[in-house]
C-alpha cells in the first residue's frame, strides 16, 4: 500500500498536469492547406465564413459580414492568418494583418470550441484569386 | 417406339442438369446463411478500410496502409521496409525529384523514421522532425482525453477539429503530396466527409476496444512478478502514466485520459538518428514553448511545449521500435530508459522523484526491467492470441476469399506472438501450441475442403497457449 505522502504527492501532480495541458484543438500546421471552408470538423460548425467589410488596423480587428449575421475578429500576436490561393492552383502562403482587407472572403476560427460571433482569432484564411498578390500585398 | 415420347429418353440428359440447378440452389442458400447483411456500422468500417488499404487521394501513389499495414500491425520497422520493392511509394523520395525532401531516405530505411513538418511550413530544410510509425491499433482507449482528442506522437497530429476523424486530412497534406506545394485540388485532393466517416469508424473498429484490469492472474514467473513492480506506484510506477498497461494516466486526482509528459527522449545520448545525420530537436506538442501555437522557438531551436502523448503499452512489444524518435529497439531497453539519467532528469521524472520519500524518480535494477518487460510481453501475446481468434472465428463465418484475409491476420498475430515469447525466453510450452496453431492455419488457408475444421483446430491451440499464460 502506498504511503499517504506519496498519496497526496500523487494527487497534486494529477492536479497540475490535468490543470497545465493546453486543449488539443485543431492545432495541426497542415491547417494552413486545407482550402477556405473545408477544415473537418470546424467549416460550418465552428468557423464563420464571410467577407471583410471593415478593417481596423490601430485595434487590430476586424468584421466579417455573413448572408445573415455579422462577425467581428481580433488579431493578436498569436493569429495565424494565412491566404488560400488553392482556388489559383498555387501554395497556400502565411499572410499578415494586412492582408485582412474590405471585400475579401476569410474564414475565421476562434479560441475555443464554440461558435462564437467575436473575440480574439486562432487563425483567419484569406481567399486569394490575383496571381500576383504577394504575402502582404494580396488583393482581390 | 416413338423416340420423341419415351419417358426415359427424354429424361436421361436431363438428370446433371438439374442435379446442378440444386446444387447451385443450395449453395446460394448456404452462402445465403453463411453471409448476413453486414448492418450500417460494419458496411461503414469496410468502407474505412477499402479507403484506408487503397484510397491514393489522387496523390503519389501512397495509401493509409503505405505506413500502417495491417499484416505488420498497422506500423512499419526496418525489417518490414527491406521487403518491400524499390518503387514502392512509402519510398517517393528515392524516386521522385519533386519529392526528394519529402523524407529523408537513410533514415526510413534504417531506423523506420518519417518526416513530419509539425511545427510549420516555413521552413522545410531545417524545420521537420523525424517520427516513428505508431499503430493504430486499439485508439478507442486512447484518442480522448478531457483537453480534447490526442493524435500522433505529440498529440496535435490532426488538424480541424483536432479529431481522430481529421487526422487524416492532414495525414494526406503531410504524406500523399504530388509536391511539396500542396495544392489541394492539385497535388491531392482532401477526404471527403463520408470518407473521414469511414475511416475513423476504420480505425477505431481496430485491435482492443477496452482497456484491461489489472493485476491478470499471470502464471509465469516473471511476467507475474513483473506485473507486481509495474502496478507498484512506489517502485516500477508505471501504472500511474499507463493505467492498466494502456495509454491513459491517473496520477492520483482522477484519470486524466491519455496525457502528454515530457520525459526526456530528446535528452538520450547517441540516438539511432541523430549518430547518422544532425536533426532538429523535436519539442512535442504545439509550436511554441507553453503548449500553443505561435511559433516562438524554444533555447535550442526546437518548437513546442517538449511532451509527447502516451502510447498504450499492450500493443508495444510487437510494435517497436520505442518512443517517437524510435530511438530504442527493444522492450527491456524500453522500459531500462526510465531507469537512466534522459528520463530522472526529465520533468516527468523530477515531478516523480519530488513525491517520493527518497527522492528517487525510478529506480530499477536489470532483473526488475527484465521482468517488466516479460510482463509486457506476455499482455501483448495476450492480446495478439485474442485478435487471432477473432481472425480465425471470422474467417469461419465467410467464403473463401473473404476467409484468406482473416488467415493472413491471423498467421502474423501468430507470428508475432511466438516471436515475442521466444525474445523474451518465456513460455516455451505456450509457444508450441502457437507454432502449432500457426501450421495448422497455414494448412487451413491451403484446404480447400478441410480449412474449417483445420480453423477450429487451430482456435484449439491458441486457447492452449492462452491458458498457459494465465489462469
Amino acid at each position: 500500500m502506498a504511503r499517504p505522502g506519496v498519496v497526496m504527492g500523487m494527487v497534486a501532480i494529477g492536479a497540475l498536469l490535468w490543470g497545465s495541458t493546453p486543449y488539443a484543438h485543431s492545432q495541426k500546421t497542415t491547417e494552413m492547406f486545407i482550402p477556405l471552408g473545408q477544415s473537418p470538423g470546424l467549416s460550418g460548425k465552428i468557423t464563420v465564413i464571410g467577407t471583410i467589410e471593415a478593417v481596423d488596423a490601430q485595434n487590430q480587428t476586424i468584421v466579417v459580414a455573413g448572408s445573415s449575421e455579422k462577425w467581428s475578429a481580433e488579431v493578436t500576436k498569436d493569429t495565424h492568418i494565412w491566404l488560400d490561393r488553392s482556388k489559383l492552383g498555387l501554395s497556400n502562403q502565411y499572410g499578415t494583418f494586412t492582408d485582412l482587407r474590405e471585400g475579401r472572403l476569410v474564414e475565421v476560427k476562434y479560441e475555443g470550441t464554440e461558435r462564437r460571433s467575436e473575440g480574439p482569432a486562432v487563425w483567419i484564411k484569406v481567399q486569394v484569386t490575383t496571381p500576383s498578390a504577394k504575402v502582404g500585398e494580396a488583393r482581390q | 417406339m416413338n423416340h420423341e415420347t419415351s419417358p426415359d429418353r427424354g429424361l436421361e440428359p436431363r438428370v446433371p442438369v438439374h442435379v446442378s440447378v440444386v446444387l447451385i440452389g443450395v449453395m446460394a442458400l448456404w452462402s445465403c446463411q453463411s453471409m448476413p447483411p453486414p448492418d450500417p456500422q460494419a458496411k461503414l468500417i469496410a468502407k474505412g478500410r477499402e479507403i484506408f488499404l487503397n484510397e491514393t487521394f489522387e496523390g503519389n501513389g501512397r495509401t493509409c496502409g503505405s505506413c500502417h499495414p495491417p499484416e505488420n500491425n498497422f506500423t512499419i520497422d526496418p525489417a518490414f521496409i527491406a521487403t518491400l520493392p524499390k518503387d514502392n511509394p512509402l519510398f517517393v523520395a528515392e524516386f521522385n525529384p519533386d519529392l526528394a525532401t519529402l523524407e529523408r531516405p537513410r533514415l526510413m530505411r534504417e531506423f523506420g523514421l518519417i518526416l513530419e513538418n509539425q511545427d510549420g511550413f516555413d521552413d522545410l530544410e531545417h524545420k521537420f522532425n523525424m517520427r516513428g510509425v505508431p499503430h493504430t491499433l486499439a485508439l478507442r482507449t486512447s484518442v480522448n482525453s478531457p483537453q480534447g482528442p490526442r493524435t500522433g506522437w505529440s498529440g496535435d497530429g490532426a488538424p480541424g477539429d483536432g479529431s481522430l476523424r481529421s487526422f487524416a486530412t492532414g495525414a494526406v497534406i503531410q504524406h500523399f503530396t504530388k509536391t511539396l506545394n500542396r495544392v489541394a485540388g492539385v497535388d491531392f485532393r482532401l477526404p471527403t466527409e463520408e470518407e473521414l466517416d469511414a475511416l475513423e469508424a476504420f480505425q477505431l473498429s481496430l485491435g482492443r476496444q477496452e482497456d484491461l484490469t489489472l493485476p491478470l492472474p499471470l502464471k509465469g514467473t516473471l511476467p507475474k512478478r513483473g506485473q507486481e513492480i509495474f502496478l507498484d506506484n512506489s517502485l516500477g510506477k508505471c501504472n500511474l502514466c499507463h493505467v492498466n498497461a494502456g495509454a491513459t494516466a491517473n496520477l492520483g486526482a482522477g484519470n486524466i485520459g491519455n496525457a502528454n509528459f515530457n520525459t526526456g527522449v530528446e535528452d538520450l545520448p547517441d540516438q539511432p538518428a541523430r549518430l547518422v545525420q544532425t536533426l532538429p530537436i523535436d519539442g512535442g506538442f504545439g509550436t511554441d514553448p507553453d503548449g500553443g501555437f505561435t511559433n516562438v522557438p524554444n533555447p535550442d531551436g526546437s518548437f513546442g511545449d517538449k511532451t509527447f502523448n502516451t502510447p498504450p503499452l499492450v500493443e508495444a512489444a510487437d510494435t517497436g521500435a520505442f518512443f517517437h524518435n524510435n530511438a530504442i529497439q527493444t522492450i527491456e531497453g524500453a522500459v531500462g530508459f526510465y531507469d537512466g539519467d534522459s528520463f530522472n532528469n526529465s520533468p516527468a521524472g523530477q515531478l516523480l522523484a519530488s513525491v517520493d520519500p527518497e527522492g528517487a524518480g525510478i529506480e530499477l535494477d536489470g532483473t526488475q526491467i527484465v521482468a517488466i518487460a516479460a510482463f509486457l510481453r506476455v499482455i501483448n501475446v495476450l492480446e495478439n492470441i485474442r485478435e487471432s481468434m477473432a481472425q480465425l472465428e471470422a474467417s469461419l463465418k465467410v467464403h473463401r476469399a473473404k476467409a484468406d484475409e482473416h488467415l493472413k491476420l491471423a498467421i502474423a498475430e501468430t507470428k508475432d506472438s511466438i516471436m515475442v515469447l521466444e525474445a523474451g525466453g518465456l513460455h516455451p510450452e505456450a509457444v508450441a501450441h502457437l507454432k502449432e496453431a500457426k501450421r495448422l492455419t497455414k494448412k487451413a488457408a491451403r484446404s480447400w475442403f478441410f480449412r474449417k475444421a483445420n480453423t477450429r483446430e487451430a482456435i484449439e491451440e491458441q486457447k492452449k497457449a492462452k491458458a498457459v499464460i494465465v489462469e
